[in-house]
């Protein structure tokens, strides 16, 4: 397979072409040629954001037979294992709590983000989840599958190519190890370094955590056909950045012409893995969903080490969606992470703890607790930290008490229809969701709950200090584009990620200030 | 209503914001004793009739931050409070009648607890009813404390003025090449 970086022609896909063809394809085509066609002989564009047959529209709560005045739970059972993928939440305000739209909208957001979590992890071929062929019926999952997810590595291209939905990506240093089950995860600094550059994350093991981003089609389309996966397309672009909304179908409206199906919108997901060894973890094998990985060094500027290709297998431990829906043009920002990854605050003082965790080491009580490790921080081909240093890791109470409650209560029930999989060892922390999604003054929609962390994907950044401590939204709202001036990207930082076209970053000329007819906050704005 | 104008607010920020950096600003408080939803509205229904602010701003039927607990938790550590409270549970339906008689009480705890509460809203910053009961000093007062970090980022002062804290900002990145806001957008 032709290495789509070196040839930067990408609708010449090399398993259509004979070698000897491709060579003198490329010979044949000029630099001009190539910026021909990317800028105007792309393909008619189709629908960014096409109708979803079957969007999950299950709510929370059902009316009581007894009193339709009232609301009780949906029942939790195994259908909900194969009822899909919600379009976007259902979240009235009305629930199981009297008088209360946060908090039960907080659990329809919650319910939401858990039939989520099983539709994305589901198997790729169209099983059940959690009966895959593989240790706890684990399987290749939905988003793992190149047909529904794509890896930001592999939408950023090196020298601003346009990337092609759907090709496999294998780089020259991995080809050795390929084989057609491998998941190939490309190193920057963003794939081991956590959020605000605060230091990478190792285990009980001395390993580094890995993390990876991926979006879904209707994301990638929009990036593809506004030409945002270059820096110079990006300053080209003087329009607003507004990924497509997911939207359920509404089918019983009696004016006929406000009936519409249902649409996905723009999904983004961000994982975070730790190294597992088939040998000495063993035991393990049946409480993560794995993956057989190669994981690439690409070298100077993006990693030390490389350009080097090791085979690992990796072990989810942390899983993020954002995913962005009517009603919550924020987006929603679902977080689950592995059960044994750490203890919280309250099981640590209490001494509750159930070891083993892969973030934790219940023998050392005074270790220091969520702190950084010692520089340098660059992960060597072995992905083993230099020093013995280790992550130990507490899950820090940020969440309302009332929240924690219902999540768990949530959890307990979820985590029963997964008894017996790979997948009843995930748990989710929160949905952080846009309380007031039309605020004027607040463009971050007032997110409920205020602070929301994942021990794995933002650990040490846990807490409850603005803007200091993670919150979804309000880091996500500071994201820009490399227009010149830098506009909102649309709380998405993929888009940063961007590289020059040709790999020649010239000085980019000012262009126009877009629009911004929807951007929150504009004196007169009409919304 | 009050007689607290918006000058004497400005005012009072400045101050707030000198004295923010030697109080206490991110320490999260102890677990306060459990709150009776009942008079935690009619402590947000007093708040609004005090500082002429809608309820339903002070206390958004949707409400993440829930910073009027806070406050809430900081005005009932007054040994006055419970005579302030009683004021407006008796007065429940006109709130302004019970502003006024919060504000002229004879009892200058209670009228200067009132003052404090004000002040809370509009600064997120606590000074004491007997600091307030001071003559005024030649320079700005610190307030003992920056009542938590939701204060910090709430406080009315800085929406009356269509402006942010210091270091926090809920505006899109770009937004200070616009027109602020207008001041209804915060208020009405």
């Amino acid at each position: 397979m032709t290495d789509k970086k070196s040839s930067g022609l990408h609708w010449f896909s090399p398993t259509f072409m004979r070698p000897g063809l491709a060579l003198a394809a490329v010979g044949g085509f000029s630099l001009g040629a190539l910026q021909w066609s990317v800028q105007a002989q792309a393909p008619a564009a189709r629908d960014i954001n096409p109708p979803v047959a079957d969007c999950n529209t299950t709510q929370d709560t059902i009316p009581d037979q007894a009193d339709p005045n009232k609301r009780v739970q949906q029942p939790i059972v195994p259908k909900l294992l194969t009822s899909g993928q919600p379009c976007a939440q259902i979240a009235s305000g009305l629930g199981l709590v009297a008088n209360n739209p946060l908090a039960n909208r907080q659990r329809s957001f919650d319910f939401y983000s858990w039939l989520t979590f099983i539709a994305l992890n589901s198997p790729a071929d169209g099983k059940t989840i959690g009966q895959g062929p593989r240790p706890g019926g684990d399987a290749t999952t939905k988003w793992e599958s190149l047909a529904n997810y794509r890896q930001l590595a592999d939408v950023m291209l090196e020298k601003g190519v346009r990337p092609t939905w759907g090709e496999r990506i294998v780089p020259d240093a991995c080809k050795a190890l390929d084989a057609p089950n491998k998941m190939i995860l490309k190193l920057g600094e963003a794939a081991w370094n956590q959020p605000f550059k605060t230091g990478p994350l190792i285990d009980q093991n001395g390993n580094y955590a890995v993390f990876d981003i991926l979006m879904n089609q209707p994301m990638f389309d929009f990036i593809d056909q506004n030409g945002l996966y270059s820096k110079q397309g990006q300053e080209r672009f003087d329009n607003d950045v507004v990924f497509p909304l997911g939207n359920n179908p509404v089918t019983n409206n009696p004016d006929p012409t406000k009936n519409v199906p249902g649409r996905m919108g723009a999904v983004m997901i961000k994982v975070s893995w730790r190294i597992l060894d088939p040998e000495k973890d063993k035991a393990l094998m049946t409480k993560f969903h794995t993956v057989d990985a190669l994981i690439y060094f690409p070298g100077p500027p993006a990693t030390k080490t490389g350009p080097t290709c090791v085979a690992k297998t990796l072990g989810l431990i942390g899983f993020h969606v954002g995913h962005k829906t009517q009603f919550a043009e924020q987006w929603a920002w679902t977080t689950f992470e592995h059960v044994a990854n750490a203890p919280d605050e309250e099981q640590v003082a209490k001494k509750t703890l159930q070891p083993p965790y892969s973030f934790y080491n219940p023998g050392c009580p005074t270790c220091p607790v969520n702190q950084t490790p010692p520089d340098p921080w660059d992960p060597p081909a072995s992905l083993k930290f230099p020093t013995n240093d280790k992550s130990q890791v507490v899950r820090v109470k940020m969440l309302p008490r009332a929240v924690i409650q219902e999540v768990a209560d949530l959890n307990r029930q979820f985590r029963a229809l997964l008894k017996g999989t790979v997948w009843e060892n995930y748990m989710l922390l929160a949905t952080q969701w846009p309380a007031v999604h039309d605020s004027k003054t607040d463009c971050n929609g007032s997110p409920a709950p205020t602070y929301l962390a994942n021990t794995t994907l933002e650990t040490y950044s846990q807490g409850r200090v603005p803007l200091a401590s993670s919150s979804c939204m309000a880091c996500h709202g500071n994201a820009t584009t490399q227009h010149v001036p830098a506009t909102p990207s649309d709380f998405t930082f993929i888009l940063e990620k961007a590289q020059c076209e040709n790999g020649t970053c010239s000085a980019p000329a000012a262009g126009k200030r877009p629009a911004q007819a929807l951007r929150c906050g504009l004196a007169g704005q009409l919304h | 209503m009050t007689d607290v104008t918006r000058r004497k607010i400005f005012g009072a920020a400045a101050g707030t914001l000198a004295g923010a950096a030697a109080a206490t600003a991110t320490a999260q408080p102890a677990q306060p004793a459990p709150r009776d939803p009942a008079d935690v509205d009619l402590f947000v229904k007093l708040s609004a009739a005090l500082t002429g602010i809608a309820e339903a701003k002070l206390a958004p039927p949707v409400d993440p931050v829930q910073v009027k607990n806070d406050y809430y938790d900081q005005a009932r550590s007054d040994p006055s409070f419970a005579a302030l409270m009683q004021i407006i549970r008796t007065d429940s339906a006109n709130p302004a009648s019970a502003a006024d008689k919060v504000m002229n009480n004879a009892d200058a705890k209670i009228k200067f607890l009132g003052r404090s509460i004000i002040l809370a809203w509009y600064l997120g910053a606590w000074y004491p009813p007997v600091v307030l009961q001071q003559p005024a000093p030649a320079s700005p007062v610190p307030p003992l404390k920056v009542i938590s970090s939701a204060a910090y980022t709430q406080a009315w002062a800085y929406r009356v003025a269509q402006a942010h804290p210091m270091g926090y900002s809920e505006l899109r990145f770009g937004y200070w090449s616009d027109e602020p806001l207008r001041l209804t957008d915060f208020v009405a």
